[in-house]
């Protein structure tokens, strides 16, 4: 999955195949994800192709990212306060947005983060 | 009826013009991004670097061994039939003429065509139904850039090497022949072939190449492009594909015959 990071870097700034790739073991790291480096799609889970797009989302230079319905994104998710530290910890330079439906209020009760309605 | 029949035709002859704009268009603004240094990023150049590893280099086995058993076989029927006609003189021409010219290119193209022009064809036709070609157009990624071009310019350097390969392979091994048939030692051979060969038949052979791998590539990407968005589409899209690159195939062969009679 480093090369499908890395490609974001590597077409939106020209930057060297190697030091794309660099940043993106560098992100993955992070949250001790960088085990997926060498992973394809198809041996990945719904949680790890979600850090994997975005991971790649966070290359893009949109100052803000919006996450819609994380709960259908990543099938069996239980605990999103996990995916939160991680969103974080990789994009504390961002403003990251999550959209959801008011079904899954629940989910977000004592979370670290701000709700509006 | 009447009315029916020439409403028929007039729809589909609107869409024929149609799509051969669209194609042209699509043609063009590769071409254009194939100008643009800008379109060469890392990315693309690490696309572009597999993609002449699998177009070329991995095919060079079975091309070398086809190259050396058509190279001794024609050639040898060639000569064979220029001494039944009394046409020894000229033999030379005869075997340039149709090996530098004519089959090099044209059978590199085809062995392209069959192998990398469905692999391509297919590849975009299942990133499309994939919706992965839309991933890549959310992330602003250029899909002529990432994707396309890589695969024209492979297909351009691959076609153009392996048809210069394909010439010289067959030429060397048509000596075989000429050793066993005629009993022409090396220099002789060597000598009959250079003093046959111009700078024209160097410039058609590039010509040719050239457009065979341009339209190798491009035909099947735009077929791929064009697949409906189910999974039944992509053999429908494959077959298209190459239909229409065989049309395009015979198209240029038959288009320098003509210019090379003119």
């Amino acid at each position: 999955m480093l090369e499908n990071i890395a490609l974001i870097k590597e077409v939106h700034e020209h930057l060297a195949t190697l030091k794309a790739q660099e940043i993106a073991r560098a992100m993955l790291k992070k949250i001790s994800q960088d085990h997926l480096s060498l992973y394809r799609v198809s041996t990945c889970s719904p949680t790890e192709i979600f850090y994997i797009q975005f991971i790649r989302a966070l290359m893009m230079n949109e100052d803000q990212i919006m996450i819609v319905t994380p709960f259908s994104l990543i099938d069996n998710l239980r605990n999103i306060n996990v995916i939160i530290e991680n969103i974080k910890i990789l994009a504390h330079k961002k403003h990251i947005l999550i959209v959801d439906m008011l079904s899954n209020e629940i989910h977000y009760k004592g979370t670290a983060c701000n709700t509006v309605k | 009826m009447v009315f029916q029949l020439i409403e028929s035709i007039g729809a589909s002859s609107i869409r024929s013009v149609y799509s051969v704009g669209e194609a042209l268009k699509f043609t063009s603004l590769c071409l254009i991004h194939m100008v643009n240094p800008r379109s060469y990023n890392p990315a693309m150049r690490m696309v572009l670097v597999k993609q002449i590893y699998f177009t070329a280099v991995t095919i060079i086995p079975l091309f070398l061994m086809m190259a050396f058993l058509f190279g001794s076989v024609i050639i040898g029927a060639v000569i064979a039939l220029a001494t039944e006609y009394s046409l020894q003189e000229s033999i030379g021409s005869i075997i340039i003429t149709f090996v530098v010219n004519e089959f090099a290119p044209f059978f590199t193209a085809l062995l392209i065509s069959l192998r990398s022009g469905t692999a391509v064809n297919t590849e975009i036709a299942v990133m499309n139904v994939n919706e992965e070609l839309n991933t890549l157009r959310e992330y602003k990624i250029d899909l002529i850039n990432y994707l396309f071009l890589p695969r024209i310019i492979s297909g351009i350097i691959s076609v153009t090497s392996l048809s210069i390969l394909f010439a010289l392979i067959m030429l060397s091994s048509g000596y075989i022949f000429t050793l066993f048939y005629m009993n022409m030692d090396f220099h002789t051979y060597k000598q009959l072939l250079m003093s046959a060969i111009e700078v024209s038949d160097i410039f058609v052979l590039l010509f040719k190449s050239v457009a065979f791998g341009f339209v190798i590539m491009l035909i099947p990407i735009y077929s791929g492009l064009k697949t409906a968005n189910s999974y039944t589409a992509i053999p429908i899209s494959v077959l298209n594909g190459m239909v229409k690159l065989f049309i395009a195939l015979f198209f240029i062969e038959v288009l320098s015959l003509i210019l090379q009679l003119l």
